[in-house]
């Protein structure tokens, strides 16, 4: 089932047509994304020894658009805050060569995740909030203020029980945080309403 | 009185002898052994075949795949280069990928056969893959030599690299995807904001 | 010596041949079958049915089964009568077999002559095995007389005169044979006072299959059976055994599942609907049904969740796949687990759940699987109730409303289950090691559980009610030596309600243990199968109590359920806290679960006696449930054995970061 494989002269990007009916062409499409990608990024080397270092221009632009993001924060446009905030991720997603240095990239998204998730809490966006918080976990940057965002985003989409289960793993990993403790007592309190315990 | 008949100690036997050449045993000997070795060699033969029809343990080889589709239609679609390069910089990517994944699998992979919860059939399909993985990322490195030469160190490098960033990217793409979900699985009614409905 | 080959022309030794043969099988089948017969109920057995006399779920459960499903269970569950089988019906011809061959054997002449045949000289000479040689002289001398052809009535015809003739020769033998040397050795050797008679190899065949034209039929019979038949059936015999796990999955099903482990995107959450789809290409379902394919399998699975119907001629395959899907969840949780997965393992439970009580899981699921629901209403009406135990908060004819349940009966039926579905609560939970007062390093350690089981009905009990002396256990040597036993002295559980499960069943809870650290399972599932549910009948009705105290509420009376897990590694070398996340999962009941953390705090065992002294209160705080976190007053973060690297294609970021932190 092999789907039509085309290739552009001009953009020298490839593309295939998608088949809903055959999963596997899902793997195929991300495949032909990646290659289209990296092509992008190889195209605009000169040197064909080119190395994982990071590009300097991107990084200050993405920077710029941070603090762009910061500055409306402060005057509390938080609208436009996390839309400047969420460019700029996505900026270090899409505009980087797929081999610029890991390390930068990842913590590219670590630091800005966690203002974006303090935006969107602000803003009540708490599903979206929660998915990044998730990816941030999975990132493997264990914080305990995470653990208080995520029980915090679990209750008030009233999912009591994940809510919980979070912030037990969050008083594990920190046995001493005052602040987690509290959230637990907070979400036995829910989990028993929502029990008829009460 | 004691001697009548039936008293054979004395008698000669008449024996039946039959006449058998010399060669009879020669003849059988050497059918027998070239027999063993005809089947020995046969069935070493499908013990190869087998191995080579052994199912892989993952799903698709789509990077592998997308490299020689690239590559042997070079000529006729006059793909440039680079394309081909970042080809083959996925294909590496994807190798490093699934050698990270089943060293860390084979522990557990080992526990589970050793248990009884998965049958030999499994066993041998996983311990041929590994010698597989191995192969076609010594086959990349060999093509990417062939591409550009000396580029096999750097290659190495820029494969880890992106690796870790298209797993980083295919996570942060996951997150419409499990936003869809959790609506699902909670039953969540959202305003356009983003915001649960009370 | 002159060697015959004396063939059954006969029909002399072919009946004793079959006969050995007959009697070989027929004897130990026969005394099996007896035993069978006459044996009684395993202690199990007597076990399950005193538990189930006294429970309500299951009669509820067994009244509300659907008609199909009896006759399903009539169809398919064996019950092959002790008395009326296939096995015994082969006895009974067998021994009939047997009885014809003696028959043959008694009517044979030939064979009476041959037995006759042998030569038995005391027999001959008319005297007794214990005769001396005296008698034996005047026995031949009298019977030599008689017999001696000359001394013979001359008046007889020729054919008497040879048989006295062959008589007189007889007699002599028989005399020689007792007092000459010579002759009584030989026969004493060879059983005939002339020596060795010529050789005859008796045959248990009639000549014609040997000598005759049948005789290449014989061959390529004898040929196929050797070459052909027995490989083929040893081999078959073999593959079967070889085709199924541990666990009691094809093995084509545990390379699907461990396949899909392995592929499927660890970024995309699981849900019940994945692991369908993976059940639904089980092997055991298409060898039961070649016809049909996976997506016909998980359109049937589906429609047994949604309560859907199906066309007749599907009904019975549904029930068996339904039914198949016990042993193959159960072993997708096996697998699950060796992967350390716990978000699978998880949802395989989760996804049990819907198959056994046939509803989608949702947050209505908890309400939804009572009898009687009315689904519509109640979703429209549920005014934030999910749960059974904020159910009961309102007034038996309130519910009714709410659950859109009209009739009073049934409504009876409804609060009963309700009210007898077991939710279980933690009492206490921590780490033992036999012997020691404390997890010592190296040791190895088992989680003790003391559970509540409680009914959503029933008032919320504080925790502190149970004292240490109700949850102390007996500290003896046996328990020491054993700690597990008195686990087992808990009844067993009984059959669950399940009203659209094809098959009666019992409920199980599995307990997951995974580390908090890494979120990873390291262990291999543990069942509950005891735990006695007595405290469900209890009256303590939370509409009607205000209040807990000493009048109302006697914590005596309640029975404390105990549940031991066993670790499958040691402690750590070094002291330290761990900390474990617990998770009882139930496979029948929604809102039967139970997930909490317990703190390992291992310690030095010298270290101790030392502390002792100053830090009296710090010994006496067990690990309790999540809802008092132990701080530990070590400072240092625990180094604990467990840590395995980390890696997964979504955490190799984590792995990568960690490396160049």
């Amino acid at each position: 089932m092999t789907t039509e494989l085309s290739y552009n002269g001009n953009s020298k990007q490839l593309s295939i047509e998608i088949d809903k009916k055959y999963e596997l062409t899902d793997a195929r499409s991300i495949n032909v994304n990646q290659i289209n990608k990296l092509t992008t990024a190889i195209i605009g080397e000169s040197n064909p020894n080119f190395t994982p270092k990071p590009n300097d221009n991107l990084s200050k632009m993405i920077r710029n658009m941070f603090e762009t993001g910061i500055k409306n924060m402060k005057q509390n446009k938080m609208q436009e805050a996390l839309k400047n905030l969420t460019l700029a991720i996505e900026m270090s997603q899409r505009k980087r060569a797929p081999y610029e240095a890991f390390q930068i990239q990842l913590q590219d998204v670590q630091f800005m995740l966690r203002q974006k998730i303090d935006l969107e809490l602000i803003l009540g966006k708490n599903l979206e909030a929660l998915q990044d918080l998730e990816m941030l976990l999975n990132t493997g940057l264990l914080d305990p203020e995470i653990f208080l965002r995520k029980t915090d985003a679990y209750l008030k989409l009233k999912q009591y029980n994940l809510a919980r289960v979070d912030c037990e793993r969050g008083l594990s990993l920190f046995p001493t945080n005052p602040k987690l403790k509290v959230m637990l007592n907070e979400c036995n309190r829910r989990l028993a309403e929502y029990n008829g315990d009460i | 009185m004691s001697q009548s008949e039936g008293s054979s100690f004395y008698t000669t036997v008449d024996v039946e002898t039959k006449l058998v050449s010399v060669y009879t045993p020669l003849i059988y000997g050497s059918l027998l052994i070239l027999s063993l070795i005809i089947f020995g060699s046969q069935y070493r033969k499908k013990q190869i075949k087998e191995l080579s029809e052994l199912k892989s343990i993952f799903d698709e080889n789509e990077a592998r795949d997308l490299y020689y589709e690239l590559k042997s239609k070079r000529e006729e679609d006059n793909i440039h280069e680079k394309v081909i390069k970042a080809a083959l910089l996925n294909r590496g990517a994807e190798a490093v990928r699934r050698s990270i994944k089943l060293k860390e699998l084979s522990t557990q992979i080992e526990i589970i056969y050793k248990n009884g919860g998965i049958g030999d059939d499994y066993w041998k399909r996983f311990q041929n893959e590994v010698k597989l993985v191995d192969l076609e990322f010594k086959e990349t490195l060999q093509e990417a030599e062939m591409l550009q030469p000396g580029w096999v160190q750097l290659f190495v490098a820029l494969s880890k690299e992106i690796c870790f960033n298209q797993a980083l990217s295919r996570r942060y793409d996951s997150i419409a995807r499990r936003t869809e979900t959790c609506i699902k699985e909670w039953n969540l009614k959202l305003d356009d904001n983003g915001r649960l409905i009370e | 010596m002159p060697q015959n080959y004396d063939y059954d022309e006969g029909s002399e030794t072919w009946p004793f041949f079959v006969l050995t043969m007959v009697l070989a099988v027929l004897l130990p089948m026969t005394f099996i079958q007896l035993k069978k017969l006459f044996r009684n109920k395993s202690d199990e057995e007597i076990e399950l049915e005193k538990v189930n006399k006294t429970d309500k779920l299951s009669s509820i459960s067994d009244l509300l089964t659907n008609k199909k499903i009896n006759k399903f269970r009539s169809k398919f569950e064996s019950k092959t009568s002790n008395l009326f089988n296939w096995t015994n019906l082969f006895i009974c011809v067998g021994w009939l077999v047997v009885a014809m061959l003696v028959q043959v054997i008694s009517n044979n002449d030939k064979i009476r002559e041959a037995a006759i045949g042998s030569f038995d000289p005391y027999d001959l000479l008319g005297v007794s095995v214990t005769a001396s040689d005296k008698e034996i002289k005047s026995a031949y001398r009298k019977l030599s007389l008689k017999f001696h052809p000359d001394k013979v009535a001359k008046d007889i015809t020729e054919e008497e005169k040879n048989s006295l003739e062959e008589m007189y020769v007889q007699i002599s033998k028989a005399y020689e044979a007792l007092t000459d040397e010579l002759v009584k050795q030989n026969y004493l050797m060879y059983g005939h006072p002339d020596g060795p008679q010529s050789q005859t190899h008796g045959i248990a065949l009639p000549s014609f299959l040997v000598n005759g034209l049948v005789t290449p039929i014989v061959v390529i019979f004898y040929v196929l059976v050797l070459s052909l038949v027995l490989p083929y059936l040893v081999s078959k015999w073999w593959s079967k055994t070889q085709s199924y796990t541990r666990k009691g999955i094809h093995i084509k099903t545990a390379s699907h599942f461990v396949d899909r482990m392995i592929n499927y995107k660890p970024s995309e959450i699981v849900t019940v609907d994945l692991i369908i789809e993976w059940l639904s290409h089980a092997e055991e379902f298409k060898l039961l049904f070649p016809s049909l394919n996976s997506s016909d399998f998980k359109r049937l699975l589906y429609s047994h969740i949604n309560r859907t119907s199906v066309k007749d001629s599907e009904e019975d395959i549904k029930f068996r796949i339904v039914a198949k899907c016990h042993r193959l969840l159960n072993g997708l949780l096996d697998i699950a687990c060796g992967f350390r997965n716990l978000e699978i393992a998880m949802a395989s439970l989760d996804t049990f759940k819907c198959i056994v009580q046939a509803i989608p899981n949702t947050e209505y699921s908890e309400i939804l699987q009572l009898p009687h629901v009315d689904k519509e209403h109640f979703i429209d009406n549920s005014e934030g109730i999910h749960t059974l135990g904020k159910l009961f908060t309102y007034s038996d004819e309130k519910i009714g409303k709410i659950l859109g349940v009209k009739d009073e009966q049934q409504l009876k039926e409804t609060l009963s289950v309700a009210s007898h579905l077991p939710i279980l609560k933690v009492i206490r939970a921590e780490f033992k090691v036999p012997g020691e007062k404390f997890v010592v390093t190296s040791s190895v350690p088992h989680l003790n559980l003391k559970l509540l089981v409680r009914s959503a009905k029933h008032k919320y009990i504080p925790i502190d009610k149970f004292t240490d002396e109700l949850l102390a256990e007996e500290e003896d040597f046996e328990s020491q030596r054993d700690p597990f036993a008195m686990v087992l002295e808990q009844p067993l559980l009984p059959y669950s309600y399940a009203p659209y499960f094809p098959t009666k069943r019992v409920n199980n809870w599995y307990c997951l243990v995974s580390l908090q650290k890494d979120n990873k399972i390291i262990q291999t599932p543990v069942p509950v199968e005891r735990l006695s549910f007595r405290n469900l009948d209890k009256d303590l009705d939370k509409r009607l109590i205000k209040e807990l105290d000493d009048k109302n509420f006697d914590p005596s009376e309640w029975e404390i359920g105990t549940f031991k897990v066993p670790l499958g590694q040691p402690a750590p070398k070094e002291k330290g806290d761990a900390y474990f996340r617990i998770v009882l999962k139930s496979t029948d009941y929604f809102g039967s679960d139970l997930d909490f953390t317990v703190e390992m705090k291992v310690r030095d065992p010298v270290e101790e006696k030392v502390e002792e002294v100053y830090s009296e209160e710090d010994e006496d705080e067990d690990s309790e449930d999540s809802e008092d976190e132990d701080e530990s007053d070590e400072e240092d973060e625990s180094d604990s054995d467990y840590t395995d690297i980390d890696t997964d294609t979504e955490d190799e970021d984590e792995d990568e970061s960690n490396e160049k932190k």
